[in-house]
């Protein structure tokens, strides 16, 4: 019971980090039809800006400054990169970005070294919440949470509730038609493009201080948003949400699982020729467990390429 | 082909011939992983140039094709069988071409970034699996093995390695230029421009596009074959999304619409990671800057280029442009002592060693070591090579740029005189 109320609780916090980050990749998907490999990228910026700032003027000044500098960065990529390629067509831009997120990696390697920094929330912080069957549950994982739901309700109310949401699910829609009736569409894109680098930053600000920030968080990440963002259908927000809670959980479940797939077998008495045979059949579910979301993946592409929520394909 | 295309080839192989003879060893071994890299871009580029899929996962069959060749070749060494080692590249193929049908059948069901998306899931499911699997993949460590000497050729030196890898490149790429110009090799350009006309002219492009990427996988496996006859070990890094990003942007570095810039890219990349490597730490950022400015400015990479001159101009007109090149040579040598010189310098000045001279020096900001000098971090003259040569080269490029663009009105207005 307690294994089970604890992964619970680390999987939604752990899916709504997810979601802070997918959010933006899925809508500057749904809209440009760019899939920005750099977006994991901006997430890793915003954690390395949080440490920067957080030993000069204090964590707090790093979670304001975070997003602003990776959105800042992100509107520049936009503005003056992507638009150039624009013109060759998806698979430039793709690569573009790709070439992108190798140079933020190098040059944050550059300035802070091949091994992660001690970034680290303030002491006040460090605190246990609350106590359930004898685990003590940290504050900040919370925290985290309520950052992460936050967002998630400032960005529906200004995505259902006001003109520029409107203009810009309209945009996910309809470019073509929006930019006939008079919107400035680039502005849109590159104000899409800068929030959702600026939520990333944000994201990594926030769990760049809980988890290790190194100059590997962001391909770790980076391949769990994009499993997270075809899931739930390219351009869904709806569906990332429901997507990165189900990895979330899936995740913080499936490292305390010892089952393999001849335990599986050995309901229907086949467990010891599965032993015997030995190699992926006896490999166990929590060795296994960075594979899965790939598998999930290859799944929902194969069999319903539009996610659990998208529309298209 | 033209004329001089084909005297420019067979000068080509003339050199690739005899060029181990005044090459130190480990120039040779550069000059194989210069020809494997070569000929996985080039049947990379088969499927991405040729038919526009954009893979995300050739390391997939690039470390089946390893994978394979090392286990037959353990079981020679172990005399279980008898397999000569000049054929050994042939498991690459057969297994390359296998999975290469099997996933690719499912991968080509979807086009687009859908596409890219499967072919990198399904590399990233064995890069996941691979360290895990220990009696196929060897675990972490991976496998090793010896290369066996047969048909009384030796294959202890790089020499003999050398020529092993010559042959089967040159074969393949032969076979691989031999496909373009077959009746599927023209079908796969129209499924790349237009797949929904293609299907309506009664097609079957999903059959079409599986057997194109089979190939490409096929020729794929042959190249990781031919690495582990090299290297005579891997292990699962060589599935890495690392390994699939590098083919990916040799390839479109070298230029993806044309059939040879692939392989031009690839030994160029390659044998500039093998330089830089040695000399810096940053070679990646460098890496990656190359690649972002080629993306920005010459997005049909040096193969494009190349071949955009030999199209357009003759021979004659190039004397136009010697000036206007000459000042762009001197353009991008300014803004790279610029970029490297402040690259490097952040390197230097930001690592472990320069903290403890500074701990050793009272805490100052003493002058650090850089490209065998010593510069001072506050010294104006310090600051005045990087922003000067970048200030230089900034204030050049236009001028280059109008140069540039004079000559090549003067070149194309000759052709037509």
């Amino acid at each position: 019971m307690e294994f089970l109320v604890v992964s619970v609780l680390n999987g939604v916090v752990h899916g709504l980090l997810l979601f802070m980050v997918s959010a933006g990749l899925t809508l500057i998907f749904g809209m440009m039809g760019v899939l920005n490999f750099a977006h994991a990228w901006f997430y890793m910026l915003g954690a390395y800006v949080g440490f920067t700032l957080s030993r000069t003027v204090g964590f707090w000044a790093g979670l304001i400054a975070a997003p602003i500098i990776a959105g800042a960065g992100g509107a520049l990529v936009e503005r003056y990169m992507l638009r150039r390629v624009h013109k060759y067509g998806h698979a430039h831009e793709l690569l573009l970005t790709f070439g992108l997120a190798f140079i933020i990696e190098e040059v944050i390697k550059l300035l802070y070294g091949d091994f992660p920094v001690n970034y680290a929330m303030p002491p006040y912080m460090k605190f246990a919440a609350f106590t359930i069957y004898e685990t003590n549950y940290p504050f900040y994982r919370l925290f985290m949470g309520i950052v992460a739901l936050a967002m998630f309700a400032v960005l529906y109310v200004v995505l259902t509730r006001t003109r520029v949401g409107i203009i810009v699910r309209a945009a996910t829609y309809r470019p073509v038609m929006v930019e006939a009736l008079g919107h400035n569409l680039p502005v849109v894109f590159m104000g899409v493009f800068a929030a959702g680098a600026g939520l990333a930053g944000l994201a990594g600000a926030v769990a760049g201080a809980f988890f290790p920030t190194g100059p590997n968080m962001a391909v770790d990440f980076g391949t769990l948003v994009f499993v997270v963002v075809v899931v739930g259908g390219l351009g869904s927000l709806e569906g990332a949400l429901v997507a990165s809670l189900m990895i979330g959980l899936f995740i913080s479940f499936s490292v305390g699982f010892s089952w393999s797939l001849s335990d599986v077998l050995a309901l229907v008495g086949l467990g010891d020729w599965a032993r015997a045979v030995g190699g992926i059949l006896t490999l166990q579910l929590s060795t296994i467990a960075a594979s899965m979301p790939f598998l999930l993946m290859l799944l929902v592409l194969l069999i319903r390429p539009a996610g659990l929520f998208g529309d298209r394909q | 082909m033209s004329r001089w295309g084909r005297l420019g080839l067979l000068a080509l192989g003339a050199i690739l011939i005899v060029l181990p003879l005044p090459l130190t060893p480990n120039l040779i071994n550069a000059a194989i992983k210069m020809m494997i890299a070569g000929l996985f871009a080039l049947s990379f580029s088969l499927a991405m140039g040729q038919a526009g899929m954009l893979s995300f996962g050739h390391s997939a069959y690039y470390g089946l094709g390893a994978f394979a060749t090392l286990h037959l070749m353990k079981a020679v060494e172990g005399h279980l069988l008898a397999w000569p080692t000049p054929l050994l590249p042939l498991a690459g193929a057969v297994v390359g071409l296998f999975f290469g049908l099997v996933f690719g059948w499912l991968a080509t069901q979807r086009t687009g970034v859908y596409f890219a998306m499967v072919t990198l899931a399904l590399a990233e499911l064995l890069f996941t699996l691979a360290p895990t699997w220990t009696s196929v993949f060897g675990g972490e460590s991976g496998i090793s093995t010896m290369r066996m000497n047969s048909w009384a050729i030796n294959f202890a030196t790089d020499t003999g390695v050398y020529y092993l890898t010559l042959a089967w490149v040159v074969v393949s790429t032969w076979c691989l230029w031999a496909f373009t110009r077959t009746p599927m090799g023209r079908l796969a350009l129209a499924v790349r421009e237009n797949e929904h006309r293609v299907r309506f002219l009664g097609f079957n492009t999903h059959g079409a596009r599986t057997v194109i990427f089979g190939i490409s996988t096929m020729f794929t496996g042959v190249a990781g074959s031919l690495l582990a006859i090299a290297n005579e070990a891997t292990n699962y890094t060589i599935f890495s999304a690392q390994a699939s990003a590098n083919v990916v942007l040799q390839t479109f570095i070298g230029g993806s619409g044309t059939f040879f810039g692939p392989a031009l890219g690839a030994a160029v990349m390659t044998f500039f990671a093998r330089v830089t490597s040695d000399l810096t730490r940053s070679w990646l950022l460098y890496q990656g800057v190359i690649f972002v400015i080629v993306m920005l400015f010459v997005p049909d990479g040096i193969g494009g280029l190349i071949s955009l001159h030999a199209r357009r101009l003759r021979a004659t007109a190039i004397r136009h442009l010697t000036v206007p090149y000459l000042l762009c040579l001197v353009v991008g040598v300014l803004l790279m002592i610029g970029v490297v010189f402040t690259v490097e310098s952040v390197h230097v000045v930001m690592s472990d060693a320069y903290a403890v001279l500074r701990r050793t020096n009272g805490g100052g900001m003493v002058p650090y070591p850089l490209f065998g000098r010593q510069f001072d971090p506050w010294s104006p003259w310090t600051w005045a090579i990087p922003v000067g040569s970048i200030l230089a080269g900034a204030a050049l490029l236009p001028i280059a740029r109008r140069l540039t663009r004079r000559g090549w009105s003067q070149a194309l207005l000759e052709k037509t005189a």
